[in-house]
């Protein structure tokens, strides 16, 4: 991946999830935080890529990430971290393989069908993964105090 | 604080009001059990016990020197995110549990976050922004961008006018993948410089439940097993509605362009 292909896609994802934050009808002074966090979530999704051969880890990864720029968001704006968390892990909705499953399957390949809907499912999983990690960890620091 | 019978079942019906419309907006079933729980709290209960499903409320309530009471409230719809009237519940419920507000007063607010919806404007903007985005982030060019933000305003447009037919899931589903695989698979027939693949996945992005299905992956997680089971079952079917009506309309438009290749 080039630079510049690196750069269009950081800020495609700032847009889209832009797009989303409206669509869910958040308030005009969080937009641009939230929107940040799906553009540093994708960062850390195509750092995670580079360095670890892995399918599973980077959304994972990234997913945890998502979840807590949004907790600490959240505390700074003291509002709920579900209105951060939400546009923050868009970007990791696996909408293209899901597209190219049902693509492969319309043209009887099904090799391919199987290859992307397994994939679209991991993707799914591992970004529950990865949210029902950190938050985890954070119910077991409040019970702690 | 005592309550009387009456006012016990205005509480309760509060309280159904309030998880209801959580619900609608979209907040986790864990989320509203918890509201819930710190609102009977508040109103001096002592006891609750909150049951919540995508489908059903069920709230008991123990008062001291007075019998139990329980309601059930049936949820027929879950609306899609909306965090416009979420932040109005929440900042109630705060306010209920620092001081509870008089019922009345409860019941009033509650009605006025009931009707007032996140403006129209502001969703149609935000499918042309969220389609084209993804265009683009999915491997489009910005012309492919362009072109997916114009059919996200068609797909909004199409959404806001269906929505009110009522129509279930499945067939709202089924009605748009088809119209919008046919309209975007004759306009990059016609401009071949466009391609399909990166609009549509732009503009399956505003109708596909990924953030649904891992809300229920992450639900079973958390141990809510029958909203979780229940919310997997239905976004796979209502995925599946949505790939057949593209695998149709992508079927219809590869007949078209072979015909017409031939």
């Amino acid at each position: 991946m080039s630079v510049r292909e690196i750069i269009t896609q950081l800020l495609a994802a700032f847009v889209g999830s832009l797009g989303f934050a409206l669509v869910f009808g958040m308030r005009r002074r969080y937009l641009f935080c939230a929107s940040l966090g799906a553009l540093l979530g994708w960062g850390v999704y195509l750092g995670a890529e580079a360095l670890l051969a892995s399918s599973f880890l980077p959304p994972l990864l990234a997913a945890a990430f998502a979840v807590s720029y949004s907790e600490i968001m959240a505390k700074v704006l003291k509002t709920p971290a579900t209105l951060f968390v939400i546009p923050a892990i868009i970007p990791l909705v696996p909408g293209g393989s899901l597209y190219y499953t049902m693509s492969y399957a319309v043209h009887r390949d099904m090799a391919n069908a199987r290859l992307y809907g397994t994939r679209t499912l991991e993707t799914a999983l591992a970004v529950a993964a990865g949210i029902s990690f950190v938050l985890a960890v954070r119910e077991l620091r409040a019970r702690r105090q | 604080m005592s309550m009387s019978i009456y006012e016990q079942h205005y509480l309760l019906d509060c309280m159904l009001e309030m998880g209801d419309l959580l619900l609608d907006c979209g907040a986790e079933v864990s989320r509203v059990e918890d509201t819930l729980n710190r609102m009977a709290r508040a109103y001096g209960a002592t006891r609750a016990d909150v049951f919540v499903i995508p489908a059903l409320i069920s709230i008991t309530l123990n008062f001291p020197e007075t019998e139990p009471v329980t309601e059930t409230r049936r949820i027929t719809s879950n609306g899609s995110t909306d965090f416009y009237r979420l932040e109005k519940i929440n900042a109630l419920s705060r306010r209920c549990c620092a001081a509870p507000i008089p019922l009345p007063e409860l019941r009033q607010t509650l009605d006025h976050v009931a009707a007032g919806r996140k403006p129209f404007r502001v969703v149609f903007w935000g499918s042309v922004l969220g389609g084209g985005g993804f265009a683009v982030f999915f491997g489009g060019s910005l012309w492919d961008g362009l072109a997916a933000a114009v059919f996200g305003a068609g797909i909004c447009l199409l959404q806001n006018r269906l929505g009110r037919t009522q129509l279930n899931t499945v067939a709202f589903n089924l009605l748009i993948s088809l119209l919008t695989g046919l309209a975007v698979g004759l306009v990059t027939g016609l401009i071949p410089a466009l391609h399909m693949d990166k609009i549509l996945i732009g503009d399956i992005m505003l109708m596909i439940p990924g953030l649904a299905m891992t809300n229920a992956i992450r639900n079973m997680l958390v141990g809510n097993t029958i909203s979780g089971t229940m919310r997997l079952a239905e976004c796979l079917i209502w995925a599946g509605a949505l790939a057949g009506g593209f695998m149709v309309a992508l079927a219809i438009v590869e007949a078209i362009g072979g015909r017409i290749g031939a």
